[in-house]
């Protein structure tokens, strides 16, 4: 900055002491900010190089995994009946090696990639969508608050996982299942965290301001009420994947998971663990690309929670 | 003169803030006297509090001081780099108070040991000398029983209570230097006169100096000695309090001076600055006021002015005290000999429809188990046309009022008629639409009361929707924009999101939001005090001219009388849930009644050091009153004016009037 | 206080009660074979075979097998395994058992406390310093990894690395190291980045600022302040810490074939012995909401605001 512009020369001419133009309409101008709460949003998000690389190798294997199983000819169930083919290294043909069985470890990985993804992403759906909705009506209704504290604390005072265990005990091992699993135990802390959220909201001022103007209450939660939650509501689903995926690891391991025969990455890694003392990169190459997951998510979840908390838009 | 005992010098302080660097403080310098109170006046955003916490390195970890110096005891401050150097002046040389008192204190230790633990460890002393210090310094500050209190947790005090143990804990090493942050701005205005006595009572004993920053210039016509006015950044004006008060040269401080609400003239415009204060990240050329005053020179556009001196102890920083401006100056005299307006005689309202009637309203609120009573059988009427004051301090039940009028909160017994009809208990759906469309509020915080993820159309036109007052589109249009053109906003900001203005656009907004469908009644909940000094003025004279153009009525909700005197017709009174007094504006300010107005008026600083001067304290004690045997009633004790009172209170009010 | 304490008895009380009913509703779902012994299920006809339920009340309308069941419970009678200990008294399994995990638990949490409140401070004090730096990365392997995983390495990795027995033995302490460690690593990092955001969140807070200004110096702020204000919400979380514990130990001990508790809910679940199921789901239920309370108890007398407000928040 150049400080000397300030600075009165010696000798001034007369003629600067005399009436300036006034312009109201720009005095406007003065108090105006150019702060835009999304815009700083994604800025502080993307400051950070980890992020960056993370969200690019994120959507490449996102890109593959959906892309690869459309293209590839090589079908991840196939058992080889020849025993040259089982527990093959590493090698050009089989680039993470072949199973027990001569199925190809590269092709399981990624099939199992996109199962496990669709199923996470769809517990990720429920279990958020299932917590703003019930976390609305809770908050907005004080009169819920007995029944919906009863449900919370049956539901969070046992640890998660036994109820997750049971559901998947009782039930028949399937997708729906952990699905519902998953969902049934989640729900409830995601319906008190945005409860939380929108008694906040609610107080606030220009709520009162809509009632005053005969808002209907429709309008009022789709206009003032849901546009603030949005970043929470992404962060949410962002951190419930790799929570899900890595539940779904969990159940495969109890023998309560889906079913066996079907390729996901917890079975990948579970299958791949029985034989780890002798192939470890049966359990090894599926591993990595689950910790990728995972970590990847967790990041970007917890890079976005901070992000989108303007206390941090500096 | 007396002897100089702190000196900051060509302060210039830096911040980080969203990747890029702004200047906060631009070159401000300071001289403080041995027992002198100096006062910093300022807008928010003036960077009044960030120049006073660079004094004890409190600046915030994104800020640093970028040049200058800061010499006391002939050591210099500002080259002082850890944690560790400073501890040598904090507490000691200088100390502070902070605004909020609530947050001051941690709340999981007594307030004994946050005195104790400072005196444990600048003196050393044992910890039964150190108690013994502390609980002395705590009937040192007013608190009675000093020994129980000292037991007990800051959840157990009073805000002005928990005001006394911080400034316990800030003279407890003895400091030279007290800077206090606004010490009374989150308290009552009856509390905040007593605080104010009391650290001026402190001064004299210890023997300190004294810094206020502070935006209320009542405040500082109480006690400040010397004032310094601060505008983007920089010290423009320095003076002793009744130079600045009475012979103001800078434009920022006459015209700030002369937008007090507090000088108003009834049916007269409140002189009022345009515009905001500047934004800080932009580059500033010249004087930093000049696109804000109308009057600005050119020179002002070009270059900063230096500090002129108008006495020995008076600068200023502008051009029209150079030679060169004289005659500018006497042009502008000339333009500004016009009479002193004459304030317009008190309407009288009482033959107008009674728009509102308010019969022993009572408003209870659940509180854990139990029950509590925000408004306690209140009754009055508002009729059209006029602006009725509701006055009381937080806790009164002001705000419960004018919600309760509002239908957003729950009449628990009593009745309130609008337009003759009862609007307690369940409406009609059309009845209620009628309601909701002539009955509207303004906010106190224009930061909280607007939507920040809708765009200023969608939250003017909201009402347009929900009544359907438009044709088309376009035709919704031109009403938003007409609305924004009324509260003196450009049209084309409608595509903006509310986070870009600043708090007195904000505030107009909602103004806009509440008249684009065109009500007839506005319950206004402390509309200004939430604004900058030099923005409240904008927004009183927006009211008002729109009370003038459609004849709306308002009902206006504030915490201190002397700014609601010129605006109201009516004034009504209010403590701890009842209403204490109602009478017409003037009347009350002639004579005030009841105990509590007296001391309420008295409590509200007023931008004259003369006056501040010789005031005296009153706090009104509710145990003056003996209504054991003989109740208080509600009663009209001359025409329009009401109190509440037993019969022995008014036959001595009555004498009193008949004086 | 003392309606404080005793609202909090009454939310964990009917927290019970819930939690019973909850389980015992499901388990009404769960496939009747759970009831009987591999040789039972083989040797009965089916008439034989709901006769043997009925008299083992399981017919029964839900109220009445609840009433039978709680009455049963309070005779110390929690019922008889089928699969897995065919025929013995559960009561006495458990007995056996109880001690492991309680051990366990409590050397894991011990361990977890005293590695994870330094590494939080450690973090905390210079934020985007070398320790936060590190202990951010390790936070982040620690969560977002499936513990199944890691625990499976550590058991074969450092079990080869440092000559440990991958298995444990009641009479090698040095055994008990890597499911102490296992169970541990999830806590450290729990308590390390909780308690690094409650000290920045109160490093923000005006009292500490102004404690600042009293001219204290940072290391009594630090302490007497900060960490003292920051410990409060970790003592709430303590008993939710052991939640968490309780659900690692499912894993750990049956990878390590340690005789608790948690191994035999895996493996009761795996035989599919309803009754045992059920017995050892109510009791890790109740152990947490035991557990709940506890910390509800724990927050009162570390909060001193605690005892003025009653809040269900």
């Amino acid at each position: 900055m150049d400080e000397n512009k300030n600075l009165a020369p010696e000798t001034l001419p007369q003629e600067l002491f005399s009436k300036a133009e006034f312009h109201e309409e720009l005095l406007e101008e003065t108090g105006f900010s150019n702060y835009s709460y999304w815009r700083s949003t994604i800025r502080t998000f993307f400051k950070s190089n980890v992020v960056k690389v993370i969200v690019a190798l994120v959507l490449i294997m996102l890109a593959y995994t959906v892309i690869y199983p459309m293209v590839t000819d090589r079908d991840p169930y196939t058992a080889s009946l020849s025993a040259k083919e089982w527990n093959l290294p590493s090698s050009r043909e089989h680039p993470f090696g072949t199973d027990g069985v001569g199925r190809d470890i590269w092709a399981r990985v990624w099939f199992g990639t996109r199962t496990s993804l669709l199923l996470s992403v769809a517990v990720a759906v429920f279990e958020v969508g299932l917590g703003v909705i019930i976390g609305a009506l809770w908050g907005f209704y004080r009169k819920l608050d007995t029944v919906m504290f009863a449900i919370y604390n049956t539901l969070t005072n046992v640890p998660s996982t036994i109820y997750l265990v049971l559901i998947a005990y009782i039930m028949k091992p399937s997708v729906f299942t952990i699905i519902i699993a998953l969902v049934a135990t989640g729900w409830i802390r995601e319906a008190r965290w945005f409860r939380s959220r929108i008694l906040a909201l609610r107080e606030a001022d220009y709520n009162i301001a809509s009632i005053c103007l005969k808002t209907p209450a429709r309008r009022i939660i789709s206009r003032n009420v849901v546009p603030h939650l949005v970043s929470l509501i992404i962060m949410d689903a962002a951190l419930t994947i790799p929570a899900s995926i890595g539940s779904e690891v969990f159940l495969s391991y109890i023998g309560v998971g889906l079913p066996a025969d079907l390729c996901t990455l917890g079975n990948l890694v579970n299958q791949g663990r029985s034989a780890f003392l002798v192939y470890p990169f049966q359990m090894i190459f599926p591993t990595l690309i689950l910790c990728f997951i995972m970590v990847s998510f967790y990041i970007i979840g917890n890079k976005f929670a901070d992000a989108s908390d303007p206390k941090n838009h500096l | 003169m007396q002897k100089k005992i702190f000196e900051a010098k060509d302060i210039v302080i830096k911040f980080n803030l969203r990747g890029k660097t702004l200047t906060a403080i631009r070159g401000a310098s300071i001289d403080l006297y041995h027992g002198e109170t100096l006062a910093i006046v300022g807008e928010s955003g003036s960077g009044k509090s960030v120049f006073t916490k660079s004094f004890i390195g409190m600046l915030d970890k994104n800020g640093w001081v970028e040049s200058g110096s800061m010499v006391m005891d002939g050591v210099d401050f500002s080259k002082y780099k850890t944690e560790k150097e400073w501890l040598a002046v904090r507490g000691k040389k200088i100390a502070m108070v902070f605004q909020d008192p609530m947050t001051s204190l941690n709340p999981v230790k007594t307030v004994g040991e946050q005195i104790r633990e400072v005196i444990t460890w600048h003196f050393g002393v044992k910890k039964a000398e150190a108690r013994k210090q502390a609980v002395e310094l705590l009937r040192q500050v007013g608190i009675p029983e000093p020994e129980l209190r000292y037991k007990q947790y800051p959840h157990q005090f009073s805000g002005g209570m928990r005001q006394r143990v911080v400034i316990a804990i800030a003279i407890a090493c003895r400091p030279r230097i007290l800077i206090c942050d606004e010490p009374t701005t989150a308290l009552d205005v009856t509390v905040q006169a007593q605080i104010l006595e009391l650290v001026k009572k402190l001064q004299k004993e210890l023997d300190m100096s004294v810094i206020y920053i502070t935006h209320d210039l009542g405040v500082v016509a109480n006690v400040a000695d010397r004032v310094a006015v601060m505008y983007a950044g920089q010290i423009v004006e320095y003076g002793l309090s009744c130079e600045i008060f009475k012979d103001s040269r800078h434009p920022y401080t006459k015209a700030l001076l002369r937008s007090l609400p507090q000088l108003g003239v009834r049916g007269q415009d409140l002189h009022s600055i345009k515009g905001s204060p500047p934004n800080l990240y932009k580059q500033i050329t010249g004087d930093a006021f000049a696109p804000r005053n109308p009057n600005a020179m050119k020179i002002d556009y070009l270059y900063e002015p230096p500090f002129f001196k108008v006495s020995d102890t008076h600068y200023a920083k502008t051009w029209l005290l150079s030679e060169q401006a004289a005659d500018y100056c006497r042009q502008m005299e000339q333009q500004e000999e016009a009479e002193d307006p004459i304030p317009a005689p008190p309407t009288d309202f009482s033959a107008a429809e009674k728009l509102v009637q308010v019969k022993g309203l009572t408003v209870n609120f659940k509180l854990g188990r139990g029950q509590f009573s925000a408004v306690k059988n209140v009754s009055f009427d508002i009729h059209r046309g006029e602006t009725l004051s509701l006055v009381g301090e937080s806790g009164s039940g002001k705000t419960t009022i004018g919600k309760a009028i509002l239908k957003i909160c729950h009449a628990s017994g009593g009745d309130i008629l609008y337009k003759g009809k009862s609007i307690v208990g369940r409406l009609s759906s059309h009845e209620m639409t009628e309601f909701r469309k002539n009955v509207q509020m303004i906010f106190q915080d224009p930061m909280a009361s607007l939507n920040e993820r809708a765009k200023v159309e969608y939250i003017i036109s909201e009402g347009l929707y929900n009544f359907r007052l438009f044709e088309n589109n376009k035709d919704r249009q031109e009403k938003t924009a007409r609305a924004m053109r009324s509260v003196g906003l450009l049209p084309e900001y409608v595509t903006r999101f509310p986070h870009e203005f600043s708090g007195g656009q904000r505030q107009r907004i909602g103004i806009a939001r509440a008249l684009v469908i065109e009500p007839e009644f506005i319950v206004a909940d402390e509309p200004i005090s939430a604004l900058d000094v030099s923005i409240r003025a904008q927004v009183i004279n927006l009211m008002n001219r729109l009370k003038r153009e459609r004849g709306l009525t308002y009902l206006f909700i504030a915490h201190d009388l002397s700014t609601v005197r010129f605006i109201s017709d009516r004034i009504a009174v209010m403590y701890k849930g009842q209403m204490v007094e109602l009478a017409e504006a003037e009347e009350l300010f002639a004579h005030p009644l009841h105990p509590y107005t007296n001391a309420l008026l008295q409590a509200a600083p007023v931008p004259d050091p003369d006056i501040e001067r010789n005031k005296k304290v009153v706090v009104y004690d509710p145990s003056v009153h003996d209504y054991a045997d003989d109740p208080p009633i509600w009663t009209e004790i001359r025409p329009g004016h009401f109190i509440r009172a037993n019969r022995a209170e008014l036959d001595a009010y009555k004498k009193h009037l008949e004086k | 206080m003392g309606r404080y304490l005793l609202s909090k008895l009454g939310q964990a009380i009917v927290t019970i009660i819930l939690v019973m009913l909850v389980v015992f509703t499901l388990l009404r779902f769960m496939p009747t074979a759970g009831y009987f012994s591999k040789e039972q299920w083989k040797d009965m006809t089916d008439g034989e075979k709901t006769a043997y339920l009925r008299n083992m009340g399981v017919l029964d309308p839900l109220p009445i097998q609840l009433k039978n069941f709680v009455g049963n419970l309070f005779h110390g009678d929690l019922g008889r395994s089928t699969v897995l200990y065919p025929n013995s008294p559960i009561g006495g399994v458990l007995a056996e058992k109880i001690p492991y995990s309680i051990l366990l638990n409590l050397i894991s949490w011990f361990v977890a406390a005293l590695f994870g409140l330094p590494l939080g401070v450690a973090m905390a004090r210079k934020k985007g310093g070398l320790a936060d730096k590190l202990g951010t990365v390790y936070v982040v392997i620690i969560r977002a990894v499936p513990s199944i995983i890691i625990h499976f390495f550590i058991q074969v990795f450092l079990s080869k690395w440092f000559g440990l027995p991958m298995l444990f033995y009641m009479d090698q302490p040095i055994s008990w190291l890597l499911p102490t460690f296992s169970m541990s690593i999830g806590s450290i990092a729990g308590y390390g980045v909780w308690l690094r955001r409650y000290i920045v969140d109160e490093e923000n807070k005006d009292y500490i600022k102004f404690a600042r200004v009293k001219g204290l110096p940072r290391r009594y702020i630090m302490w007497r302040h900060v960490f003292r204000n920051a410990i409060v919400p970790i003592a709430i979380n303590v008993p939710s810490d052991f939640l968490l514990m309780l659900s690692g130990s499912l894993v750990i001990e049956s990878m390590y074939s340690i005789p608790g508790t948690g191994g035999l809910l895996i493996k009761s679940i795996k035989a599919m012995d309803n009754p045992m199921v059920q017995v050892l789901v109510l009791m890790y239920g109740a152990l947490s909401v035991l557990g709940v309370f506890l910390g509800d108890i724990l927050v009162s007398f570390v909060d001193p605001r605690i005892k003025l407000v009653d809040s269900n928040d």
